[in-house]
């Protein structure tokens, strides 16, 4: 079968009653049987060998080709008495005539009629009223056969012609045959009942409705499935036609329950010749007639000759009224895929079939075509021991870590608040519930510093000073290093003679731009200003008129002004409120007299011009920085030490 | 109500007469299998009401003109059944009153079909339940002989033995034996007319103890298997003492017994040899028909051929399972093997092919290794009814619960399994998402001389079909070097939760995430999204809520709920006595329930809105699951009472309405230990389409120890005696409830008063203050009290040591 189109016209297939088996003969005279529910080959018939040896010659073998199946129903001899184990019967036709019953379960032939229609047996099917089989064929017969047993029990003309299809309504009573046109008998008395014309061609494919309203039948090669309304009174041509793509080789359909008001709701399932499976469901017979099928077909994204397509499906529940539940076989023939579907009306399905089998080609082929379309089903994602690196979210701090912190930060904030007790003390209220907030408010006493009020003034702002963010603390050492001839560091403590030797034997130029990197760092704080202010002191009282002289330094200086004016006024409330503050303070006025002045008579030239305020509260101040720093940054201090032995 | 899971290999299968039909003992059943398709042909049912142990089919006699299919069987149940299989009919029972655990009858081939109804005398193997099994040294199996066409018991006992054993029988029915620690019993039956006193009886010692035993159809020989794997051949046994038939044993002893090669301690044997090939324990020997052959399998999953003659060895080796039984069929060329793992091969004979399997559910394989956690080895995908066992060739089974079939098989771990090899690896945990799409699984490798241990957590994605996964993620070690204890999906979203026994948990999402390396890989598969851990404390069990909004996490004996998608932990709910093993949450409503083993077990119901507990019970409870839609659960508890006379049913199934401690319905249900339970919702089955048109009722399934199942509806109030797992539905009146609610009391109202107290002390559990008073809640005064002081305390303190 080369040609493009899957060919399923040749094929026969039928599910067992409980379908969990699936029989498919594909014209060769062998029959597999299909586990459904688990995908896999059960058995394969080849050639029978009567199951009762004794009673009968063995037949000669003649192979299996030699068996030309015509037509093949399974059916359930006894109903739900015993539900597991009911015994089911494969019936197949032959081209010869003959009519052979497999016990499929047992793997062996129950009985075979010979030559039951002379040139070849059409159709079959099955009575659960009368217990018994029909059969027509060829020569226009239809014969009554025992299903137990094999023994015929009647056979009556129906057409002088081939009869091509049959069907049987469930309650036993009315039989369908149709060569070209359609005939419905009775069969308790096989006498006709109804003529339905309108097929111009042999009748492919015929069924009852559940109810046995209705009879669907589809011609060989018309593309609509005829459905004729059973006792229709004079009009005898079709209700209603449902039209498809291509000739229906498959029928099967099931009632809507309505709540009686329309009455006739019917959902209808057919399986075109190339394998696309169409379903239409009603309301009434109107409805369906209108209504649009909904395709059911499989997906093959290449142009190959794949005979990929759906061999059988079954309607097997109506769940709600537009949507209709299927177990469909389809795939390669090679091996078939089953599958439960679920119908919804107007929204087309397209059956993925990715896997054919472990040696199949079909697995292959996809994974050579297209290089950039990397098929992303195969590949594994692998994580390592290190699978929590990359969380979404932020590993939430652990109990023992939020105490320690905890500890720590009560522990600070109880510092500030016994230096500066305004501006910390609410802050340190009893903390909230929500575990979010509380490390919401930690971080803003972390931060409550000199430096952030600096900020939010727009003291120091990022824009004031390039170098804060040319300069990091390891180039501040260099420079300092580089300047000092690399024998100085600006974090020792250095006495102030050694310091000022340091900077008189600068050169303004260097001196400058030590300032502006000693700034720098004041004001970035990695510094432990009690060293850096020193240097500024001397560098400011050194080399002034040059500092002075130079465009930038303004700017600079201005800021440094603002920066002491501003930790001024940020000590100033302080003063007034601790009484062991201010015992503190008179200790640092004696000790720090004779520094401060020096200041002030260097410094005064540059900033004499604003403050004119007082001079000692200022002088005070800037030593009360000074203490303020030594209290404040001793975690930095020490993570510079560190940093500066790495360096 | 639906049965399946039956074990095909609880019992050795027989064959029919003409070697197409092969009679397997399922559970309550004998299921009749055609050889040539594998399918199942008939069930013979409703004669027994437990296991079954042995068929025996009549043979047939050349006379007639029609094949006989009748067989005997004998059960659990102390009932001798005899069936015409072909019909599956039953037609006559012999009540043995014993559970009978093995059934020969040893002269049944010499009767013909003319000589009517000649007397068929069965020898069974029963367990006298009389006697306690505490007792020491209880002789509780006893050899008995019935005459089944009266049906009267014959003679005495023909042996005691501390526990039943299974009756082996030469082919022409002359003798009969049994193992015996390290000994061999062998009785010689009289052909003719069978007489009491005219049984003779001989022993053979081993040094070992023997595990199996076989005569040799046609000459005087018999081999036995010890559990080292050797096979001892014993030729010409009781020449002595059978072969002076009817004549008083004058006591003189032969000359030639000085000659008797490797015959231990004056056996009457003439000679006795020893082959060795197994490395472990001989499960069976079979002589093959001809005589020419004796087949020996254990373990090791390799059948091994020996040519009696010159001791040649052929072997038919991978059958990837232990192997148990041997049988082979009148038709010389069929044979089939029963292998551990639920399956029972058919053999095509000189070349030993497989020509047809027979499978069912894997069987539960116990584990090697001593761990806790994980329990629960089996999961339920809701959506198509099915059941995913551990399997123990690294595989997780998929079975139909309502079509008793398998559907696929997963492999977890690309490894091919050697029943010999130690155990190095294992799965240990396999969850199904709510709604089937997803699998997760743990698979376990074992250290090596304590190194090299790996845990693997793999996601599997289903494929188009029906249970078919393929593998989407792994993530080795995801705790690091701690155990998984639980794995949970959270219903409606792609998140799994994983916990340890370390102490951590792990939120993992699906989701396709760039990884931005050299080249951008869209990458789709599971990723950790979040970490959590509570106090450092193992973690044991997770759940999430019907809506997926509330994770609750067991850690030790409380539970702590997380919100899920931003890692926060919402309450915590205190607190248990013993740590808690399995969480769930219960239908849609606030209400969790939670299971505790150890000491004081405990089935306690939670109350989320008020964080405390509603009530609980003390009962070791098993296995738990609660319905999806209904405020309803129902645990599996285990009977570990020794006033329990029924040693059978040590299980009780409760199904609980949460509002109501009492429960609704009661089911003493059989093998509960290992065993589980799940609501399924939906009937999926192609049988039961039809008829569930309307409401789908929820079904509630029983899992028990050894994978046999039952499905029924918990709501209906029909009295059926269930057939597989035999229980009773007892009505809440009945005593059976209130004798065991009895013992253990009712605690559900005290539980009341105190749910108050942890309620108060566990709220407040962030604040700072917590470690300081890690502690029992009982022994600290209330929170409440001690919260202003502390606070104070730790106001002041702090400038006082400043200064």
């Amino acid at each position: 079968m080369s040609t493009g189109l899957p060919n399923v016209r040749d094929i026969l297939t039928a599910f067992s009653p409980s379908s969990d088996f699936f029989a498919i003969s594909s014209g060769d005279g062998r029959i597999k049987i299909w586990d459904a529910i688990k995908g896999q080959l059960q058995t394969e018939f080849s050639d029978f060998a009567p199951s009762d040896s004794s009673s009968l010659l063995p037949e000669p073998k003649r192979g299996h080709l030699s068996l030309d199946y015509t037509c093949m129903k399974w059916v359930q001899l006894e109903r739900k008495k015993k539900r597991k184990t009911s015994s089911s019967l494969l019936v197949l036709g032959t081209g010869s005539g003959d009519v052979l019953a497999l016990d499929v379960s047992a793997g062996e032939l129950r009985w075979k009629v010979n030559d039951c229609h002379p040139g070849g047996v059409t159709a079959v099917s099955y009575s659960v009223f009368h217990r018994c089989l029909y059969t027509t064929g060829a020569d226009g017969m239809v014969c009554q056969i025992d299903a137990s047993t094999g023994s015929m029990k009647g056979r009556c003309r129906s057409f002088t012609k081939s009869v091509s299809s049959m069907a049987i309504s469930a309650d036993g009573k009315i039989l369908a045959a149709a060569a070209g046109r359609l005939k419905t008998f009775s069969c308790s008395d096989n006498k006709k009942l109804e003529k339905f014309s309108g097929h111009p061609v042999a009748v492919r494919c015929m069924i009852f409705s559940e109810d046995g309203q209705f009879i669907l039948s589809s011609g060989v090669g018309e593309r609509h499935v005829a459905i004729w309304k059973v006792g229709g009174g004079k009009k005898k041509s079709a209700s209603c036609n449902l039209s498809m793509d291509h000739p229906a080789i498959l029928l099967d359909s099931k009632k809507i329950d309505n709540d009686e008001k329309n009455g006739e709701g019917l959902a209808v399932l057919a399986i075109s010749e190339i394998g696309v499976c169409y379903f239409w469901c009603g309301n009434s017979i109107e409805d369906l007639h209108k209504s649009q099928p909904t395709r059911i077909s499989i997906f093959t994204e290449s142009k190959k000759n794949l005979e990929l397509a759906i061999y059988a499906a079954k309607l097997l529940d109506i769940p709600k009224p537009s949507s209709g539940q299927l177990f469909v076989a389809f795939g390669s023939l090679v091996k078939p895929s089953f599958q439960k579907l679920l119908v919804q009306c107007g929204s087309d399905i397209k059956l993925d079939d990715t896997k054919g089998g472990v040696l199949l080609p079909i697995g292959s082929f996809s994974i050579s075509q297209k290089g950039q379309t990397i098929d992303m089903k195969g590949t594994v994602t692998t994580l390592d021991r290190a699978n929590a690196e990359d969380a979404i979210l932020p590993i939430p701090k652990l109990y023992a870590h939020d105490k320690k912190r905890k500890h720590i930060m009560t522990k600070s904030s109880v510092d500030i608040e016994k230096t500066r007790a305004d501006p910390i003390g609410n802050k340190t209220k009893p903390q909230p519930l929500d575990r979010n907030v509380i490390l919401q408010r930690m971080e803003d006493e972390d931060t409550i510093c000199i430096e952030d009020k600096l900020r939010a003034a727009g003291i120091v702002a990022e824009k004031d000073d390039p170098t804060v963010e040319s300069h990091s603390t390891s180039a501040t050492s260099t420079t300092l290093d580089l300047y000092s001839g690399g024998k100085i560091s600006v974090d020792a403590n250095i006495s102030s003679k050694k310091v000022r030797a340091q900077v008189s034997s600068m050169s303004s130029i260097d001196a400058f731009k030590l300032l502006e990197v000693l700034i720098s760092v004041w004001k970035k704080r990695s510094q432990n200003s009690n060293h850096i202010l020193p240097w500024i002191y001397y560098i400011l009282v050194n080399h002034g008129h040059f500092i002075m002289s130079q465009e930038s330094s303004a700017r600079m200086l201005d800021g440094l002004h603002k920066m002491i004016r501003l930790r001024c006024s940020a000590i100033g409330p302080l003063l007034k409120l601790s009484g062991r503050f201010r015992l503190i303070m008179t200790q640092i006025d004696k000790s720090g007299n004779k520094a401060s002045s020096d200041e002030h008579h260097g410094g005064g030239k540059a900033i004499n011009d604003d403050n004119d305020d007082e001079f000692d509260d200022e002088d005070d101040d800037t030593e009360d920085e000074d203490i303020d720093e030594l209290v404040y940054g001793e975690d930095e201090s020490g993570s510079d030490e560190d940093d500066q032995d790495r360096t | 109500m639906m049965t399946g899971g039956q074990s095909f290999v609880s019992s050795p299968p027989t064959f029919s007469n003409d070697g197409k039909k092969l009679l397997v003992c399922t559970g309550f059943t004998v299921s009749i299998f055609s050889t040539s398709t594998g399918m199942k042909i008939v069930e013979l049912e409703g004669g027994h009401t437990d296991c079954v142990t042995s068929v025996i089919v009549l043979p047939v006699a050349m006379s007639s003109s029609k094949l006989m299919s009748y067989c005997w069987t004998s059960s659990l149940d102390g009932t001798i059944c005899y069936w015409d299989f072909d019909s599956a009919e039953l037609i006559n029972k012999v009540n043995v009153q014993l559970p009978i655990h093995s059934m020969v009858i040893p002269n049944i081939s010499a009767t013909g079909t003319d000589k009517k109804a000649s007397n068929h005398y069965a020898f069974v193997s029963v367990e006298d339940v009389n006697i306690s099994a505490d007792e020491n040294k209880a002789l509780r199996g006893k050899i008995q002989i019935f005459n089944l066409t009266n049906s009267h018991r014959v003679g005495g006992l023909l042996a005691e033995t501390r526990n039943p054993e299974l009756l082996s029988v030469s082919k022409n029915g002359e003798f009969l034996g049994i193992t015996n620690k390290r000994k061999l019993h062998i009785w010689k039956i009289p052909a003719k007319d069978f007489r009491f006193d005219e049984i003779k009886k001989i022993k053979l010692h081993h040094t070992k103890n023997l595990t199996s035993l076989a005569f040799h159809p046609n000459m005087r020989m018999l081999a036995g298997g010890d559990v080292t794997g050797r096979i001892l051949i014993w030729i010409g046994f009781g020449r002595r003492k059978f072969a002076r038939n009817s004549q008083i044993d004058n006591g003189v002893k032969d000359a030639t017994d000085d000659e008797n090669p490797g015959v231990r301690g004056g056996d009457d044997a003439a000679s006795c040899s020893t082959w060795h090939w197994h490395s472990s324990a001989v499960k069976f020997l079979f002589f093959s028909s001809d005589g020419a052959y004796l087949y020996s399998g254990g373990k090791e999953g390799v059948i091994v051929v020996w040519q009696l003659d010159t001791g040649k060895k052929k072997f038919k080796p991978r059958l990837g399972s232990p192997l148990v039984y041997f049988t082979e069929s009148p038709d010389p060329s069929l044979s089939c093997v029963s292998c551990a793992n639920n399956r029972i091969h058919i053999l095509k004979m000189p070349t030993m092919e497989i020509t047809n399997s027979i499978a069912g559910i894997k069987l539960p394989f116990p584990f090697t290794v001593e761990h806790k956690g994980y329990r629960t080895r089996v999961a339920y995908e809701q959506t198509n009814g099915l059941v995913a066992v551990l399997t123990e060739d690294y595989c997780v089974q998929f079975y139909s619960l309502f079509d008793n079939h398998e559907v696929s098989e997963v492999q977890v771990c690309k490894r091919n399994f050697q029943p010999v090899d130690d155990v190095m690896l294992y799965v240990a945990l396999v969850a199904i998402s709510d709604d089937g799409s997803l699998m997760g699984t743990i698979d376990v490798k074992l250290p090596e001389e304590s190194l090299g241990e790996l845990i693997s957590l793999k996601f599997w994605m289903r494929g188009s079909r029906m249970a078919e996964y393929s593998l989407s993620t792994i993530i080795y070690e995801p705790h690091s070097d701690a155990g998984v204890s639980c794995l949970a999906f959270r219903p409606g979203h792609g998140m799994a939760v994983t916990t340890s026994f370390g102490g951590e948990f792990k939120a993992w999402v699906h989701g396709s995430h760039f990884k931005a390396t050299d080249q951008l890989i869209q990458r789709t598969g599971w990723r950790c999204q979040s970490v959590g851990s509570y106090k450092g404390k193992p973690l044991s069990a997770a759940a999430f809520s019907a809506d997926g909004s509330v994770l609750a996490i067991a850690a030790e004996t409380v539970i702590t709920l997380w919100e899920p998608d931003t890692n926060i932990l919402v309450a915590v709910i205190g607190d248990t006595h013993s740590p808690i093993t399995e969480l769930s949450f219960i239908g849609k409503s606030e209400y969790l329930v939670s299971l505790t083993h150890g000491s004081k077990p405990q089935l306690a119901v939670w109350r989320t809105s008020k964080l405390g507990l509603f009530w609980s019970y003390k009962l070791f409870a098993e296995a738990l699951s609660s319905s999806r839609d209904e405020s309803q659960f129902a645990v599996l508890v285990l009977i570990n009472s020794p006033y329990e006379t029924n040693v059978n049913e040590d299980g009780v199934i409760l199904l609980f309405d949460v509002e109501n401690p009492v429960p609704v319905a009661t089911w003493m249900v059989k093998k509960a230990k290992g065993g589980s339970l799940a609501f399924l919702h939906a009937n999926p089955s192609f049988h039961e389409s039809e008829a569930t048109d309307g409401e789908k009722p929820t079904l509630l399934v029983y899992v028990n120890g050894d994978h046999e199942y039952i499905i029924f509806d918990p709501h209906s109030k029909d009295n059926i005696t269930c057939k597989n797992t035999q229980k009773s539905h007892l009505n809440l009146e009945e005593a059976g409830r209130f004798g065991y609610a009895s013992l253990y009391g009712d605690l559900s109202k005290s539980n009341l008063k105190q749910a108050l107290v942890p309620e108060i002390t566990f709220v407040p559990s962030e604040k700072p203050w917590e470690t300081i008073f890690s502690g029992s809640s009982h022994v600290l005064p209330p929170l409440t009290k001690l919260c202003t002081t502390f606070l104070a305390s730790l106001l002041e303190k702090r400038p006082n040591i400043d200064d």
